[in-house]
């Protein structure tokens, strides 16, 4: 089952969700056209290691490279390369790294330079699909809650919940107890605790939910091509309520105040 | 970085037409039953093979099976 992080553990996730969370503003004001995706591997790499933390994703069963950059179809997991961007991309950036034993996670999709209204609406509704899930996140709801809240936001406005990946609790390792889905009935699956670590992380697709797996055995395309979108954010549930460990430009203040 | 939906069990019954029944080991369900993927071509999966389900999205006594697990 999970497993509940102490006030002093929640202080290094903190730490190294705030390394995270800073290179992702790096990261974020970097990708502009003709940028190659592997220039933006090497800036996270340096970011990281240069504030004295570890990448999570390098070696991670395998993985490559210490960023996961996923580019218009692309869902999630996708290996930095040659590929350059080009204006109008929608570029996920996803990062993780660890801090005394603590893991940090967090993602956010931006465009490259000036991006279509409708590629712009799918990241909109991602993210506020999103701060629902963060919202759920009390002592005594339950997981089943949070994918509910996702998945109504999503299809009420139009977009689809990737089912084949998951959110999931982070801490000592980088995907611990519970499995998060984005999607399901409310009032199931584990109740939530004062001190559980979450990584919430929806993924929408503008098109059909379907997704496979490139050749590579990590990149994750959407089935029919469309466009994808993922956020995540590293979520503690505190006693009062979500404490946003990975908190991002708009919630600066709440974190700093929790 | 986004986990796969995916957990180990053990093929406890073969059914007709493609399907099976399969034991999860973690995840405190029993079992579901699970239709192979296109991907996977698992020809003569038996009993007590160890395979990797990739469970369904609405449906949780039901998943597909993805690979064989060694």
């Amino acid at each position: 089952m999970s497993t509940t992080k102490s006030w002093s553990e929640l202080q290094s996730m903190h730490r190294a969700c705030r390394i995270v969370v800073d290179t992702l503003d790096v990261l974020a004001q970097a990708a502009q056209p003709g940028v190659t995706t592997r220039e933006l591997d090497r800036i996270s790499r340096d970011c990281i290691e240069k504030a004295g933390a570890k990448p999570a994703f390098l070696g991670y069963r395998g993985y490559p490279a210490t960023l996961c950059i996923s580019v218009n179809e692309e869902v999630v997991h996708g290996i930095p390369g040659k590929r350059k961007l080009r204006e109008g991309d929608i570029v996920g950036l996803d990062l993780g790294c660890i801090v005394a034993g603590f893991y940090g996670d967090s993602a956010r999709t931006v465009g490259v330079g000036k991006v279509s209204p409708e590629a712009q609406r799918l990241m909109d509704v991602t993210e506020q699909s999103l701060m629902h899930a963060i919202a759920q996140c009390h002592p005594g709801r339950r997981i089943g809650d949070i994918g509910h809240a996702v998945q109504s936001h999503a299809e009420a406005s139009g977009f689809s919940v990737v089912r084949q990946f998951v959110g999931h609790g982070i801490g000592t390792s980088l995907h611990e107890e519970p499995q998060v889905p984005n999607y399901g009935p409310p009032g199931r699956r584990e109740r939530l605790v004062p001190g559980m670590c979450l990584a919430l992380e929806p993924m929408l697709n503008a098109g059909r939910p379907e997704v496979r797996t490139l050749g590579d055995g990590w990149t994750a395309v959407t089935a029919d091509g469309s466009l994808s979108a993922h956020f995540e954010l590293s979520v503690a549930v505190m006693p009062e309520g979500p404490w946003v460990l990975s908190a991002p430009y708009p919630f600066e203040g709440k974190a700093a105040s929790a | 970085m986004p986990d796969r939906r995916e957990v180990n069990g053990r093929v406890v019954e073969s059914l007709p037409s493609a399907l099976f029944r399969v034991e999860l080991e973690a995840e405190g369900r029993p079992q579901v039953t699970a239709h192979l993927t296109p991907e996977a071509n698992l020809l003569r999966l038996r009993q007590g093979d160890g395979v990797v389900v990739e469970l369904s999205g609405g449906d949780a006594r039901r998943g597909r099976i993805v690979r064989r697990r060694n």
